[in-house]
């Protein structure tokens, strides 16, 4: 054994030894260790209530259905564009299928309002009224059931994280406060992005974050971030941020069919 | 375990050392890992207490938006790539005026000279195509964050987002396209709000952005994607708070393009000044292009907030084509909307200094905009106020110039700039005259107010000024002795070449702008503000021809610094310091209601007619008054008048 394999061991041991204590001091105090809280008593926002969407971008895509083989802004691959110019709604309504755009990676998109609200410590449920959807959040491990169009979600709080804590104490800034909801979806059943048949596919994986935005002296805002990966019919992913605003309550709440065209 | 002397271990494999097995080292590292280990968990279980908090925590980003960044354009990508369709408003809560102003908009309008450079209003350059850069400005000695800069490539739109907690500037202070923006950590979002902006676009159709508009922005990352979500407020244009968002990817590398090099130049040869393109009302080409296009009903576009919320397409269903043709002119019989736009005026009994550049500064608060240019020679004075605050300008005057007022020079005759004649002129002195020629050789009494100049300054104005005032029967101290009749006046003082122009038959027949050359300052008077309709003063000689050859005149003597801003400052007779851009918006506006007033009269309407057909409504919420001195009607009624007859020149040229 040479000094300098040694030298470089020790070194580890001992910053790996200091980042931890360091780390255990800024924690402090000397209670038994608790349980974590629930996702709910931990939220880092508040995302309950209802909210209407603002359609203010894609506006003639998302207000009405746009002609077929109009994908524009949509990386589409030629499998997707193949996909996309074969659109048949009245197919899609004999098939039972109206919901194709009214899937996780779609329904976000569609002009309406949301309510969410906790259906458990664990849970998040988020209905739209748009084709009267429903998509449960659960932290923790995914949940959800492959094959529908809400698919399988895996939800978590999440902030801005550095992978180590600083070594030196109190030199990582201000406590953070706030944060987003980081859902991500897979084993979705494939459906529409738009409601013109351009397509995801049952491969593709969302990953949405979930920002509440307060404008001061003004409005209360979502605005849901989402990229959609999707190597089946997408040359890069597909990225959209659309915006909610609150509602004082249900008043506007109108559940309505999912609808093909 | 041995540990061998470091001190003889020859630091360099390559000199022969022999290596450790693997066996050996992956030993000694686990042990040491155990050591390590065992320390740290005996320190977790010791549960030492918590380090005091600093005294001052460092104060420091929530999040870092450092970087490089590009736009995706996944969503409105034509609008932001190609560009947008015409007559394209859905989505956008424009109210009359706006959706009448966009309507309006010709695209040719961006040939003209002072359009073709103009840059993008941060709400518009947020989201346009080029690249972007974020970096962080650190006080060098607390690294305390100062600003946050951001880079657009298109149009090289630099912003600063003050971080340190500086007040935004005052309502006089001038605009630019990017607006002055301050900046906070709010959860994990950075909040920036930004005012001050010049009018510009919203979408490149020509949706309009008032220069009353206020963006807040919220700013999130997670990892590698950046977006940018930008609320919009916008009074003179806008129902509702206009929400968009804008998201970007990091770029790892440097992307190497930053520049958006623009001159302009002819783009139509031998086309008259006073041009400028516009669709008339009910009139626009293109209006229905957009929805024949894509099979949806015309109002789609035209229904303002109503278009951005769920359900908006079934509330078309019944609507008729006559009701949706109806939007795109002013709907009839309605009384004209009044200015949303913030009153510059402090209104506080101060005088509030405002440095231009060099040695001019602009003095706010009594009537008109006062400016005073500061030397080793006495202090010249372009216009005087109401003259209500006259003490306190003189006092203001005193701090910002070791010598006494020498110049006053007046840009008219209206009371808001000749107010503080008599009492500022008293406050000064012209030293340059005592001893002359002119005033030994000249009999006590007919040089009137030069005969004694040690106990006044001296006045400069126009012939015609002089001449109103004596028939409004003013003061004799406040009237101007050094008076020109022709194009022309100038003098070299305080190390800088002052010019003053006449423009005749502009608001009144005895307008002058004042120009400093060197400090690059026109002193407009009220041939332009940026508060009301030019108060076109017929029967004293105003008209709306010569107002607006009048503002073509300043223009042709501005230069912008940058991609369409900044360069030549433009003192307007009121509202905020204001450069080339505010002046071709006003000119833009006073050129397209002469044509439309000229259109109804080239047609045999009457003045009623005129009136009734709202000629003015895509502005009158930015400039409109339906009471005090100067109404809307009234400027209708000008235009109107001074285009059915000549307007009455006293001469002068």
């Amino acid at each position: 054994m040479k000094v300098r394999h040694f030298g470089a061991a020790f070194l580890t041991a001992v910053v790996t030894a200091s980042l931890v204590t360091l780390s255990a001091q800024g924690r402090g105090g000397a209670a038994p260790a608790a349980p974590p809280p629930s996702p709910r008593a931990a939220a880092l926002i508040d995302l309950t209530g209802y909210w209407v969407s603002l359609v203010t971008e894609d506006w003639r895509y998302r207000q009405f259905t746009p002609p077929k083989g109009d994908y524009t802004s949509v990386p589409l691959n030629p499998n997707g564009r193949k996909v996309a110019d074969a659109w048949d709604p009245a197919k899609d309504e004999a098939a039972g299928d109206q919901c194709k755009a009214y899937g996780a990676a779609g329904v976000m998109r569609i002009p309406g309002r949301l309510h969410v609200t906790w259906q458990d410590d664990n849970t998040l449920k988020l209905e739209t009224d748009a084709g009267t959807q429903t998509r449960t959040l659960r932290f923790g491990q995914p949940q959800g059931t492959a094959d529908t169009w809400q698919g399988v979600s895996t939800t978590s709080w999440d902030q801005p994280r550095a992978i180590f804590a600083s070594p030196i104490p109190n030199r990582g800034g201000p406590a953070l406060t706030g944060g987003s909801l980081k859902v991500v979806t897979t084993n979705m059943k494939p459906g529409y992005l738009r409601k013109n048949g351009v397509p995801y596919s049952a491969n593709a994986v969302m990953t949405e974050y979930f920002d509440r935005l307060d404008v001061p002296g003004g409005e209360s805002l979502i605005v849901v971030t989402a990229e959609i990966v999707d190597p089946e019919y997408l040359t890069t992913p597909y990225w959209t941020s659309t915006h909610y605003r609150r509602e004082a309550g249900a008043t506007g709440w109108h559940p309505t069919p999912c609808a093909a065209r | 375990m041995k540990i061998p002397n470091s001190k003889s271990q020859a630091p360099n494999p390559n000199r022969g050392v022999p290596k450790p097995s693997l066996r050996n080292s992956v030993l000694l590292g686990f042990g040491i890992w155990v050591l390590g280990f065992g320390i740290c968990f005996s320190t977790l279980l010791a549960q030492a207490p918590p380090a005091p908090p600093a005294a001052t925590p460092p104060s420091g980003p929530a999040i870092d938006i450092s970087g490089y960044w590009t736009p995706t354009m996944n969503e409105d990508g034509m609008e932001r790539g190609p560009g947008s369709e015409l007559a394209d408003y859905g989505g956008f809560a424009l109210n009359e005026a706006g959706r009448l102003w966009a309507l309006s908009y010709d695209p040719s309008r961006v040939t003209l000279r002072n359009h073709q450079c103009d840059a993008y209003v941060t709400p518009y350059q947020m989201r346009a195509t080029g690249n972007f850069r974020a970096w962080e400005e650190r006080d060098p000695h607390t690294q305390r964050l100062v600003a946050i800069h951001w880079w657009a490539q298109v149009t090289e739109g630099h912003r600063v987002i003050w971080m340190d907690g500086r007040p935004h500037p005052p309502a006089w202070a001038p605009h630019t396209f990017r607006g002055f923006s301050t900046g906070r950590f709010v959860g994990t979002s950075l909040v920036v709000y930004t005012t001050h902006l010049k009018q510009g676009w919203l979408r490149r159709n020509g949706t309009p952005e008032s220069d009353q508009a206020t963006v807040t922005e919220f700013f999130v990352r997670h990892g590698d994607h950046l977006t940018n979500t930008t609320v919009v407020t916008d009074p003179v244009f806008l129902t509702e708070p206009q929400l968009r968002s804008n998201d970007y990817y990091r770029a790892p590398v440097d992307h190497g393009t930053w520049l958006y090099a623009c001159d302009d130049s002819e783009q139509i040869v031998g086309r008259a000044p006073e041009v400028v393109p516009f669709y008339p009302f009910g009139k626009q080409p293109f209006a229905r292009e957009y929805s024949e296009k894509y099979k949806i009903p015309l109002a789609s576009t035209l229904s303002g907030a109503a278009s951005m919320y769920p359900g908006f397409a079934d509330t078309l269903k019944n609507m008729p084509d006559t009701a949706a043709a109806a939007l795109l002119q002013p709907a009839p019989g309605r009384p004209s909307e009044t200015s949303k736009a913030v009153d510059p005026e402090p209104r506080d009994g101060e005088i509030h200094v405002l440095p231009i550049r060099n040695n001019v500064y602009m003095l706010v608060g009594d009537g008109g905009n006062i400016v005073v240019q500061t030397g080793d020679q006495g202090a010249f004075v372009v216009d005087t106020g109401q003259g209500r605050l006259s003490d306190k300008v003189i006092a203001a005057i005193d701090k910002l110039s070791e010598k006494p007022i020498q110049f006053i020079a007046n840009t008219s005759f209206h009371a808001e700039h000749t107010g503080g004649n008599a009492r500022l002129s008293a406050a000064g002195m012209d030293p340059s005259l005592p001893g002359s020629f002119f005033v030994n050789s000249a009999p006590r009494g007919v040089t009137g107010f030069f005969s004694d100049p040690l106990r006044h300054a001296t006045m400069l104005a126009h012939n015609n000024v002089l001449t109103r005032m004596q028939e409004a029967n003013a003061p004799t101290e406040a009237q101007p002795a050094d008076t020109y009749l022709e194009e022309h006046r100038r003098k070299f003082h305080n190390g800088d070449s002052i010019e003053m122009f006449y423009e005749p038959n502009a608001v009144t027949d005895g307008d002058s702008l004042v120009v400093f050359r060197r400090a690059d300052v026109i002193v407009a008077g009220d041939i332009f503000t940026t508060t009301q309709y030019p108060f076109i003063d017929a029967k004293n000689g105003g008209s709306v021809n010569g107002e607006i050859k009048a503002l073509n005149d300043i223009l042709n003597r501005t230069n912008y610094e940058h991609e369409g801003e900044g360069g030549t400052y433009v003192v307007p007779g009121h509202g905020f310091l204001a450069d080339e851009h505010e002046v071709t918006e006003y000119r833009d506006m006073v050129v397209i209601v002469r044509d439309r007033v000229k259109a109804m009269i080239d047609a045999a309407a009457t003045l009623a007619q005129v009136k009734a057909a709202r000629l003015t409504a895509d502005y009158d919420t930015r400039y409109g008054s339906n009471t005090g001195p100067w109404t809307t009607e009234m400027f209708v009624e000008a235009v109107y008048n001074s285009l059915k007859a000549a307007p009455t020149n006293r001469g002068g040229r």
